[in-house]
């Protein structure tokens, strides 16, 4: 039998993925984990690898078509096998393993209708329970029989305990699931005001409200879809609403470097991380933030938030886009501790394993771009946040160091503030810049 | 029950001396002949077309009752106005309708007179005055009460013909219309076509005094009884009633003593009435029978030319299944439309 | 404008339409001298005559197919039927035959018929001369159900009626006959399946019909003191239903309240709630979705009984701030 070749699943909750490009045409010899195709979900373009070693046959989807996941886009030919040896070409092809999939939603998932002709007759039915297993795309090797072949009353229990699984228990009225499926609110999360704790719609219009709530607990998993569609919606949500204006100041990170030198040497002895710059800019940012409670602010409209906790956001890139971990209490936190944190916070938002509460709370973001090279950038402000750090690279370059004109080849980093104007003013912007100056130049100070 | 006093040979008797009397030509009476015949074919034709499973709704077929039909229009203008009931498929015709039309209605078809929304109950044909047949029993009684005071109102000299059957009689609107219509003096000619059961029942059971005519005199309308299946004499007392009303001296009342070979309706196995009665009026009272007889004796058709006239007959209803059976139905598209206008 | 009351306004109407149209008449019981039970038609005979103002006996249902048959040849009848609680006696004329003729007859003909019929309780004319059966006229597709509530769309709707080609159902209410109100003299329409916003408002959306629909305004008066704003919709007509207008209102408010005097079993709110929870307006909903109907027993005669078996004032203020205020 030919190996049928599937749309493979990514995500989740991924169900559909569109072809780019076929990188090998029918009769092409394919080993087993050579790209064969590339495919974009909502996220990303993937390499598609080769299932099995043999030879591509009847390519079922051309390039720009949009495929759900798990169907057949093609076939491998083993060694010897013709194309003779194919399905019928308008049979349902059978996918190796349908993998139905359960969402917490308790949305009925049509299951795709996967059984071939010798797979449905292997299967005893009474056409009754056929017919229903097929509109209700049920697979009727799941379902049990209570006698000797599955009849209605079994596809029906099928279908009832299906239902039982996912129902949704709060007690909330449509306006208020409205407003919580389209901000992506978890109505478990939700106080109810009404009646015997109904949640109603203005309990859920006031978590959509930009008031960062730390410690919210709001659900296992951060809900991945359309990760690029909520940067891109914040993005200009907050270019659009809060009037930008950017400071940038030139750091000599000289005596910064010696004290991460002096703090990696101990650290390799106690067989811990290095620290890195951003562990280090996060600390003296916390120390400078708590100088200037008006960076770490919210804007309510007719109010100014001023945020009692310094929850540093860091601009992470994972797999699946833009993800910005924060590092809750960053003030009340040492060097060591800050850098061991956002090791494990990075690593987590690598492994898409970020819970929700990860990355909520944030207020302030810090987003380093200096590993790339970057000398100087402007950065977005992540709203309800009020300001932004960009850290660009660290650049040897030469610079006057003392009054007598002397020259010296300094490391220099390069800051770029990007704050609200409605909150910030410039020279609040300018002693916070001030500050991070302070900081770094003199880091022993905040450090031991 | 004062029995239909049906004597075969009453019409061969005085048929000629009746004819002459009331002036019918030798092509009126054919014409009358021709009319029971196609009556009588479209009726046995609907009933083999719902045996050959063509016909979705059911029907009320009214074999044996040709001569009422006939014999009433024969008595009325072309514009004079009719309400009928839902046994009403020889009224159509011999009131001039389209057969074609009706048979496409008949099965349902775009074509036909309500577009497949009536069928066979509720065929109408407003062009030609037939405001159509209803299928609630006396529903159409008080109806004739509005059209006959609309042509009064209107000061016209059409009149209203209102035909309805033993069983109408004992619903409470027939009181409610025979009075004002009494009241009004309205142009309504009443027409009830006694075929002597309503539905299962006989009218005897459902009567308390026959016949059925005389309530009229209650509500002081003027009433006869006439032997239904006697073209001639339904003619003629059709005739008298319709100059009566047609005169503005209000309404008239006739019922007309008549059979229906059929059940009731299809799902009828016509346990209610001995296979014998059916038999006796089939074989010694029909209509169309006594009247060709008469026709023969007289000389006015010979028997080639009533073979005739009768094959005749038939082609017209064959040519209707065939245009019935060829139009399409009506779109579902259109499921929606005729509820208001 | 000159002010009138709802039964001058109905009056003036028939009046003006009978004066324009030779082919409109009245029919009904005892409409001639006495005028009508509630005088109505008084003066009309003096002004049209007996052909046009045509009394009958007592027979219902035969008032309606005379108006019935009558229309099919031409005539713009309006027939009274003296308590609305005596269209049951007509209902095979009304809802067997007028309602389905045009569709019967496959579009070749239609019924363009009016039937009066005053309806509703407080006169302590018991349960048989005090219903309110608007619901049950509603479910008859061909008929047109019209439930004005001021003088000014009774006028106006009364001549849209006259002028609509279907057969319509204009159902009155006996306690609003003296409700005054401005009626312009001239010749105005209110097409029929319109509804009305009586009212706007942000908190709550309550539909109510005649009488249903001025006790719902004083309401709303109150509430507003007290910072609660309803909106108020008058369908005006129930068959067809604007739902559309009610949909709108509570996707903007998010509480749907319907008040009537119908008994609340099977009454036409329950018409208006399936369709509004099963429209777009679902997700905007954010309170139970309630009705408030007349109690479901037989109107009684004892003044107090009489009183408490429909809503009043009371009964739908607490209805309102039980919904606006979150105890429901």
């Amino acid at each position: 039998m030919p190996i049928p070749f599937i749309m493979p699943k990514f995500d989740m909750d991924q169900e559909k993925a569109t072809i780019i490009a076929w990188s090998k045409k029918e009769g092409d010899f394919i080993k087993f984990d050579e790209t064969v195709l590339t495919v974009e979900t909502e996220k990303v373009a993937i390499d598609v690898p080769a299932p099995a070693t043999g030879t591509l046959a009847r390519i079922l989807f051309k390039d720009g078509d949009m495929v759900p996941v798990t169907k057949v886009i093609a076939y491998i030919l083993k060694e010897g096998e013709t194309l003779a040896d194919l399905p019928p070409a308008n049979s349902t092809p059978l996918p190796p393993k349908p993998e139905p999939f359960d969402r917490a939603q308790g949305k009925a998932v049509p299951v795709p209708q996967t059984e071939t002709a010798a797979q449905a007759a292997s299967i005893i039915a009474t056409p009754v329970a056929m017919r229903m297993a097929k509109e209700e795309g049920v697979d009727l090797s799941k379902v049990t029989s209570s006698g000797e072949r599955i009849t209605r009353e079994d596809v029906e229990r099928f279908l009832a305990s299906k239902k039982s699984v996912g129902r949704v228990t709060v007690a909330a009225t449509p306006a208020a699931r409205r407003i919580a499926r389209e901000s992506g609110i978890a109505l478990e999360t939700v106080a109810g005001s009404g009646p015997r704790g109904r949640v109603q719609s203005a309990d859920v219009s006031e978590m959509t409200k930009p008031i960062p709530a730390p410690g919210i607990h709001e659900a296992e998993v951060i809900p991945l879809t359309g990760i690029r569609r909520t940067i891109a919606e914040r993005m200009q949500q907050s270019f659009q609403e809060s009037p930008h204006i950017a400071l940038t100041v030139d750091v000599d990170m000289t005596e910064a470097e010696n004290v991460r030198k002096r703090f990696n040497a101990q650290a390799e002895k106690l067989e811990q991380p290095r620290i890195t710059l951003t562990a280090l800019i996060i600390k003296v940012v916390a120390w400078a933030l708590v100088r200037n409670p008006y960076l770490n602010a919210s804007f309510n409209g007719d109010s100014i938030s001023l945020w009692k906790e310094v929850n540093i956001g860091v601009a992470t890139a994972a797999p699946q886009g833009l993800i910005v971990p924060v590092l809750k209490s960053a003030d009340k936190l040492g060097v060591s501790e800050i850098n061991l944190r956002l090791t494990e916070l990075t690593d987590r938002a690598r492994d898409n394993k970020l819970k929700l509460e990860d990355v909520h709370g944030g207020t302030f973001t810090i987003s380093n771009l200096g590993m790339f090279g970057i000398r100087q950038f402007r950065a977005v402000i992540n709203p309800p946040e009020s300001a932004i750090l960009a850290v660009g690279s660290i650049v040897r370059t030469p610079m006057v160091v003392d009054e007598n004109d002397r020259i010296e080849v300094r490391p220099v980093l390069s800051l770029t503030l990007s704050a609200d104007h409605r909150v910030i003013d410039g020279i609040v912007a300018a002693r916070f810049l001030s500050d991070l100056v302070t900081g770094l130049e003199s880091p022993s100070m905040l450090l031991y | 029950m004062a029995k239909p006093k049906v004597k075969e040979n009453i019409i061969q008797d005085d048929f000629n001396e009746r004819v002459r009397r009331l002036g019918l030509s030798d092509e009126t009476l054919i014409g009358l002949y021709r009319t029971m015949c196609t009556v009588r074919h479209f009726e046995y034709t609907a009933d083999r077309l719902y045996a050959e499973g063509k016909v979705h709704g059911t029907m009320h077929l009214s074999a044996g009752q040709e001569a009422v039909a006939a014999g009433t229009r024969l008595a009325l203008q072309t514009d004079d106005y009719l309400i009928n009931h839902h046994r009403g498929h020889g009224h159509f015709i011999a009131k001039g309708a389209d057969v074609n039309m009706m048979m496409a209605e008949f099965l349902g078809k775009d074509t036909g007179y309500n577009h497949g929304r009536g069928g066979s109950m509720h065929i109408a044909d407003f062009q030609s005055n037939n405001l159509g047949a209803n299928g609630i029993v006396g529903g159409g009684i008080p109806q004739a009460v509005g059209v006959g005071l609309a042509l009064q109102m209107q000061r016209r000299k059409e009149i209203c013909v209102c035909i309805f059957g033993d069983g109408a009689s004992n619903e409470g609107v027939f009181h409610e219309a025979m009075n004002m219509a009494s009241l009004w003096k309205l142009p309504v000619l009443y027409i009830c076509e006694n075929n002597k059961y309503g539905m299962s029942m006989d009218v005897e059971r459902v009567v308390a005094k026959l016949p059925i005519a005389q309530r009229a005199e209650a509500y002081g309308i003027p009433w006869s009884t006439v032997d239904g299946n006697d073209v001639i004499a339904v003619y003629e007392t059709m005739k008298n009633a319709a100059e009566h009303v047609r005169a503005g001296s209000g309404p008239y009342f006739v019922e007309a003593m008549t059979y229906r070979y059929f059940g009731h309706s299809k799902s009828d196995r016509n346990l209610y009435r001995p296979k014998e009665e059916i038999e006796d009026w089939k074989q010694n009272r029909d209509p169309i029978m006594r009247f060709t007889k008469c026709l023969l004796r007289s000389e006015i058709l010979g028997e080639e030319q009533a073979r005739e006239v009768n094959a005749q007959a038939e082609q017209v209803i064959l040519k209707a299944v065939e245009y019935a059976e060829a139009s399409p139905d009506p779109d579902i598209s259109t499921l929606m439309e005729y509820v208001y206008a | 404008m000159p002010e009138m009351t709802y039964l001058e306004a109905i009056r003036q109407a028939l009046w003006q339409e009978m004066k324009r149209d030779e082919s409109v008449f009245l029919i009904g019981e005892d409409i001639g001298v006495y005028g009508g039970a509630f005088g109505l038609t008084h003066g009309m005979l003096d002004e049209f005559g007996p052909e046009r103002v045509r009394e009958t006996p007592i027979s219902e249902a035969t008032i309606v197919a005379t108006a019935v048959g009558a229309s099919l040849l031409g005539m713009r009848p309006v027939a009274e039927i003296m308590f609305m609680d005596f269209v049951l006696l007509a209902l095979d004329q009304i809802a067997n035959q007028a309602a389905k003729m045009r569709f019967m007859f496959g579009g070749r003909t239609s019924v363009p018929i009016v039937v009066r019929m005053p309806g509703g309780s407080g006169t302590g004319a018991a349960s048989q001369h005090s219903q309110s059966l608007e619901s049950i006229l509603m479910h008859f597709p061909g008929l047109k159900v019209v439930n004005p509530s001021t003088p000014y769309d009774a006028k106006g709707l009364m001549l849209a009626s006259i002028r609509d080609p279907n057969p319509v159902c204009f159902v009155e209410h006996k306690a609003l006959y003296k409700t005054k109100g401005d009626v312009p003299e001239d010749d105005y329409i209110i097409p029929i399946g319109v509804a009305e916003v009586k009212r706007a408002g942000r908190d709550l959306t309550v539909v109510a019909n005649n009488i249903m629909v001025m006790k719902t305004l004083n309401v709303a008066k109150r509430l507003a003191q007290d910072g609660i704003e309803i909106e108020v919709i008058d369908p005006r007509t129930l068959l067809p239903l604007d739902i559309e207008t009610i949909i709108n209102s509570v996707v903007k408010t998010g509480r749907l309240l319907v008040v009537h005097e119908a008994c609340q079993t099977g009454g036409w709110a329950g018409e208006v709630i399936a369709s509004v929870v099963g429209s777009p307006a679902f997700d905007y909903i954010d309170a139970p979705v309630r009705r408030l109907g007349g109690r479901d027993i037989p109107i009684p005669y004892n003044r107090g009984l009489e009183k408490f078996a429909v809503p009043q004032e009371a009964d739908i203020e607490n209805e309102i701030r039980a919904l606006v205020g979150g105890a429901l």
